[in-house]
């Protein structure tokens, strides 16, 4: 059973193989490098992108005509339109190139993950241990190096210190561990250079190939560095450090400009040295185990799409809360505010997911182009359709918590918002005026992601009586639990059992923790597979970045220009009031602030 | 808040108690039982609504309810302190101190005809003293036993007690409860066919009542062939003459459409429609009560419940014992009558019907009888029948059915049975809907499952292996035992692989009320002492249940077809498989996943 028997790593289901294996997909990009390797770089990425954008298989036939004759030929354009009616004998032909291809390169590939700024907290906390779990479980390409890059001066043996104290086994704790540490250690190494230093990243490329050993290499570029030196960066380990027989590819996080403009700088100025194909731009919480399942939820079960949509649906809501402040880190939050920091990356991606039509297949630009269709429906945030905090400071059971402003980082008159909860829109035939709600705050009472879908009232309820007045809580609602705890629950009306007739909101539940007692692995390690293997799905292209900040830039502005003051709310509590009102406004009530959750 | 409403109402509607309903009942019964003009004064009236009050409190609040009987109330008391009352918001939720005549005041008399028998001894008695234990019955009433044993009070107290028990969370005055109940059961010896016995009852019940107005309840809990002469002489010579007087009758109703229809007629020469309470216990199980809940207060399953969506429905019983020594009714029925035609085919009805204009019991069994028309008589091809035989399991040997002392050794009918049935309307056209019923199977349980159609161009496709059907949602409604409602999802393995694995959106009952529930003759006693008469079968209804069977009942028995053998304890006839093969159905139960 294809379903059951696939592999630990495989991280995505395309349709262009049902035994897609880490390994072979692996094996999958390089080929196509080498298979083309003779044309001039810029020509064949041009080419790639055209093809992603209008065909899902457009990299399978590549591969397979690269394969064979070698050179790419223009006609090759057309040939995915074809092949595409006849999906099946695409597959199995690419699936008997895989096998042919397997004994070819199996020793000749070769992996490079260069972590830039590699003695920052991300890369010490996220990136190290999930690139270690991801060897522990065997998904890693046979060779692989990784290298830490940054400016402090520190020797391969100090590196390694560093990075095991952050390493971890996952819970079941195999008996290999501490020699699966040791023998990942052995595989890391530091090279200390400047940010903007051709010169140091050239010294890199050569301690690279090194370790390459005449393999064809493949490098992967995570960039874990400030913005202002992304460009640089990027500069420099294109035109120093780029592969010249394997695919480069750089991993950059947010933040992705601060506005339409500046983002738009920041996409033509990589763009300048990168194609759109070898931007990843990661949003982590697109890795997250449940984000990744609402498509599955949507598209795999019957019972579920019917209902998705405004005949159904009376509002979403997707949440964020932090139970602290930024604790001494406001320097860059300050900046940015919760709004960018928040909601227009992480909630509005998964917003997107979730409203998406169906996309023709699982393939990332589909999928990509559908986010992108509900993006540019959706209607540009408006002033009053927002409503913004930040956090004062509280004292609780003698421990007082500070202010926003009180931070040494923030200045004192800081009007940057900590929350923001917003109404959006989207404008197309399955939303139409059904409120998407947003909710994204720091120093709360509780510390949580979910998206909760509120159903409309029963038309002509036979049990009205049994509901009392407030018919609102008498509605179906659907949880999504991301974090913490993972959970999807349905609350239902229910009987409660007994001679009476009472009614009761009950659930049905799926609780991750109970049902899967495996360790759920964290975003960054899905999403640094997804880069190895060049899985584009959970990124954000260039188009899906400009129509995010289309939404959010004038009210960004006009937040700025007007100089809005924030609503104060007490370090701990649930946030400012007006989201109630805001709420309101739209006969929503928030589900997370109920009596019952 | 108003969701909660007292414990003892078992019905949503105002109407169902309303004096409305009853003087409806006291219209058309007025043949048999005298309905002074006096009935109708307004402290009568006021009496019976106050204590409908206390149940149903909210009702009167809400404006859209029952304004006849409100107005009604409102006219005819203008200034009295009762009426005033139900008006009120309602702090007092206590019985109303007896201000009134002691005339006006009503008893409830309930007759457990078939006293000494094994349903009263295990099931009536003890349902009647957990409604007595939560305080659902009226204050004043009498519990009387009859049957044709000579026993005196005292004894029949004996043998009542030995099966009472307090809830599981016995509360301190069981015992005192007990007591206070047994005290209020008295035994009348007497022929069932004797006017003259039912007469002398009928002195005994009045000391009882003691010139209230009696209401009075007989539970027939004796076999069918003397149904009709209890019937006559309880009704002839033990009816209430001012009060109400209904009779509960438990299944058989009758053995095919021409018997039935005659048991009904001779229930009508003595007692109207609205008199009569056939009892089908399986329809006071909790979750069959949700199912209605379910699919009406909740906005995400109506949407489905239909032939666009649900690939077909299955209706499972099974027993894991044979008749052990009590074949002498079953061997005359088999399963097909004493499971299928009644409890598995009153919930198919629920479950298809359309919604009801309210869920007044009129409405409900409206509802239902429109389904059982819509629906295609069993063609024996559609049909399984089955018969366990002897088997040995680690040592212990099994009995088969024809072993048993009180069964023929030839005997044909049928201990298993599985069907496939079909409802010829807008919503169902196609679907089929799988009954099984089974005794001696290797597990006991009763469910609904809803099995739902695969994902039109399903992306997901690749990940679910050949095997779609496996994919499919399905919604299970455990009505016995360990209550549960789960829906099956396909849901991502966490990990980083894309693997598919069907869990479930689960609610048990055990988990989330800790509550014991209550048992369904606890239901169905109430709601014929309240009059609701929602879960009780109508006589067109019993009529379309046995028109859809009796045609196959009647082949099958002509052309003596011979039961498929299964060893006791076994999953039964491989012959199930096969029926449902027939429809493109996998039977939920034998999965492999959930066995």
């Amino acid at each position: 059973m294809a379903s059951l028997s696939s592999t630990n790593c495989r991280a995505y289901s395309s349709t262009s193989s049902s035994s897609y294996a880490a390994s072979s997909s692996v094996h999958h990009g390089h080929h196509q490098r080498l298979a083309v390797s003779s044309v001039p770089k810029r020509f064949l990425r041009n080419k790639i992108s055209l093809q992603s954008q209008s065909n899902p298989f457009s990299t399978g036939v590549r591969m397979q005509d690269g394969a064979v004759a070698t050179k790419v030929t223009p006609v090759e354009n057309e040939t995915p339109l074809k092949l595409k009616e006849g999906l099946l004998s695409v597959t199995s032909s690419e699936e008997s190139k895989d096998a042919a291809g397997f004994e070819f390169s199996e020793d000749k590939s070769t992996v490079s993950i260069t972590v830039v700024g590699a003695s920052g907290d991300l890369a010490k906390k996220k990136i190290f241990p999930a690139l270690f779990a991801l060897y522990y479980e065997d998904c890693l390409p046979e060779h692989f190096t990784v290298y830490g890059y940054a400016r402090s001066k520190m020797t391969d043996a100090e590196l390694r210190t560093m990075v095991s104290r952050t390493l971890t086994c996952r819970i079941d704790k195999r008996e290999n561990c501490g020699e699966k540490m040791d023998q990942f250690l052995k595989r890391c190494f530091y090279h200390s250079g400047q940010y903007d230093s051709e010169e140091n990243f050239a010294e890199l490329d050569k301690k690279l190939r090194e370790h390459e050993g005449g393999r064809v290499s493949n490098r992967l570029f995570y960039l874990s560095i400030p913005p202002n030196i992304f460009i640089n960066a990027v500069k420099c380990a294109s035109l120093s450090a780029s592969s010249s027989s394997g695919w480069t590819r750089v991993i950059v996080e947010k933040p992705f400009g601060r506005d339409s403009e500046s983002s738009a700088a920041l996409t033509r100025s990589l763009k300048q040295y990168l194609e759109e194909d070898q931007i990843f731009r990661i949003d982590h919480y697109l890795g997250k185990e449940l984000v990744e399942n609402l498509s599955v939820l949507r598209f795999s079960n019957l019972i579920f799409e019917p209902l998705w949509s405004r005949q159904y649906i009376r509002n979403v809501q997707f949440i964020f809360s932090e139970d602290f402040g930024t604790e001494g880190r406001g320097g860059y939050f300050d900046n940015y505010g919760i709004i960018r920091d928040i909601m227009q990356n992480h909630l509005l991606q998964i917003l997107a997911l979730f409203a998406m039509e169906t996309p023709v297949s699982l393939d990332a630009e589909d999928i990509r182009n559908e986010k992108v269709k509900v993006l540019r429906s959706m209607r540009p945030l408006e002033l009053e359709n927002v409503v913004i905090g930040q956090y004062k400071s509280h004292t609780k059971g003698g421990v007082t918590y500070p202010a926003y402003t009180d931070d040494k980082t923030v200045p004192k008159d800081s009007l940057t918002p900590t929350f923001a909860a917003a109404a959006l829109f989207i404008d197309n035939a399955r939303w139409d005026g059904v409120p998407f709600l947003m909710k994204a705050g720091k120093a709360l009472h509780t510390k949580r992601a979910e998206i909760r879908v509120q159903f409309r009232h029963v038309p002509g309820n036979l049990y009205n009586r049994n509901f009392g007045t407030d018919l609102d809580r008498a509605t179906n609602e659907l949880v999504i639990r991301v974090q913490p705890d993972e959970a999807i629950y349905l609350k239902i009306n229910n009987k409660v059992p007994g001679l009476g007739m009472r009614l009761d909101r009950s659930n049905l539940n799926l609780h991750y923790a109970a049902r899967y007692s495996k360790e759920i692995p964290d975003a960054y390690e899905r999403l640094l597979l997804d880069a190895i293997e060049g899985e584009r799905r959970l990124f954000i292209r260039s188009d899906e970045l400009n129509a995010a900040w289309a939404l959010f830039t004038p009210l960004l502005k006009e937040l700025e220009e007007k100089k809005i003051i924030p609503e104060c709310y007490p370090y701990g509590s649930r946030g400012p009031v007006g989201a109630h009102y805001l709420a309101a406004r739209y006969n929503v009530r928030w589900g997370d602030l109920g009596l019952e959750q | 808040m108003a969701r909660h409403l007292s414990p003892c109402s078992s019905s949503s509607t105002t109407t169902t108690f309303s004096p409305s309903s009853f003087n409806h009942e006291a219209h058309l019964s007025r043949k048999f039982i005298v309905v002074p003009s006096g009935t109708y004064s307004s402290t009568w009236v006021s009496r019976i609504h106050s204590r409908i009050n206390q149940r149903m409190h909210p009702q009167l609040k809400s404006s859209n309810g029952h304004p006849l009987n409100a107005a009604y109330m409102q006219d005819g008391l203008p200034g009295n302190p009762l009426a005033k009352e139900h008006f009120e918001p309602r702090m007092k939720q206590r019985p109303i101190p007896l201000s009134e005549p002691e005339k006006a005041e009503s008893t409830l008399s309930i007759t457990v005809v078939g006293a000494s028998g094994d349903l009263a001894k295990k099931k009536i008695f003890p349902a009647l003293f957990a409604l007595f234990y939560e305080d659902c019955l009226p204050e004043n009433f009498t519990v009387f036993g009859y049957a044709r044993t000579k026993m005196t009070d005292e004894e029949l107290r004996n043998m009542i007690s030995r099966t009472l028990t307090c809830r599981i969370d016995k509360r301190e005055n069981c015992d005192d409860k007990m007591d206070h109940f047994l005290k209020r059961c008295f035994y009348h010896s007497g022929q069932y066919n004797s006017e003259e016995h039912f007469a002398e009852l009928d002195n005994k019940l009045k000391e009882k009542e003691a010139g209230k107005l009696p209401n009075r309840l007989f539970y027939l809990s004796i076999p069918p062939n003397i149904f009709v002469d209890v019937v006559r002489c309880a009704s002839l010579r033990a009816s209430s003459a001012n009060g109400w007087t209904r009779v509960i009758v438990e299944k058989p109703f009758g053995r095919d459409s021409k018997s039935s229809g005659e048991l009904t007629t001779c229930l009508k020469k003595y007692l109207t429609e609205e008199q009569i309470f056939r009892i089908d216990h399986y329809l006071g199980k909790e979750l069959v009560e949700n199912l209605s809940v379910l699919r009406f207060s909740n906005l995400v399953f109506e949407p489905l419940w239909s032939r666009n969506y649900i690939r077909n429905v299955q209706l499972i019983f099974s027993e894991d014992f044979g008749i052990e020594g009590r074949g002498g009714y079953f061997n005359n029925y088999g399963i097909i009558r004493d499971i299928m035609q009644n409890h598995l085919l009153q919930i198919l009805a629920l479950f298809a019907m359309e919604t009801p204009v309210s869920l007044d019991a009129e409405d409900v069994r409206n509802e239902k009888v429109k389904v059982l028309r819509s629906m295609r008589p069993l063609q024996l091809e559609d049909v399984i029948v089955g018969q366990y035989k002897g088997h040995s399991k680690g040592g212990k040997s099994y009995p088969a059915y024809t072993d048993d002392p009180t069964v023929p050794k030839d005997s044909l009918t049928p201990t298993f049975a599985a069907a496939a049935l079909f409802i010829n309307n807008a919503r169902w056209d196609g679907v089929p809907f799988l009954m099984k019923a089974g005794k001696a199977l290797h597990t006991k349980r009763a469910e609904i499952r809803v099995q739902f159609r695969h994902v039109p161009g399903n992306l997901y496709k690749r990940n679910f292996g050949t095997d779609l059907d496996k994919a499919t949602n399905e919604l299970v409604l455990r009505v016995q035992p360990d209550e549960a409602i789960y829906l099956k999802i396909n849901n991502k393995v966490p990990g980083l692989g894309m693997r598919l694995d069907r869990s479930e959106l689960n609610l048990l009952y055990r988990a989330r009320y800790p509550r014991e529930i209550p048992d369904a003759y606890e239901r169905l006693l109430l709601d014929a002492i309240e009059g609701e008469r929602r879960l009780f079968i109508r006589s067109d209804e019993l009529d379309a249940a046995w028109a859809l069977f009796t045609p196959l009942l009647k082949e099958l028995e002509e052309k003596k077809i011979v039961p498929e053998l299964y060893p006791y304890g076994s999953r039964g006839p491989v012959g199930a498989h096969y029926l449902a093969a027939k429809y493109n159905v996998r039977w939920g139960d034998l999965s492999g996943e959930d066995s």
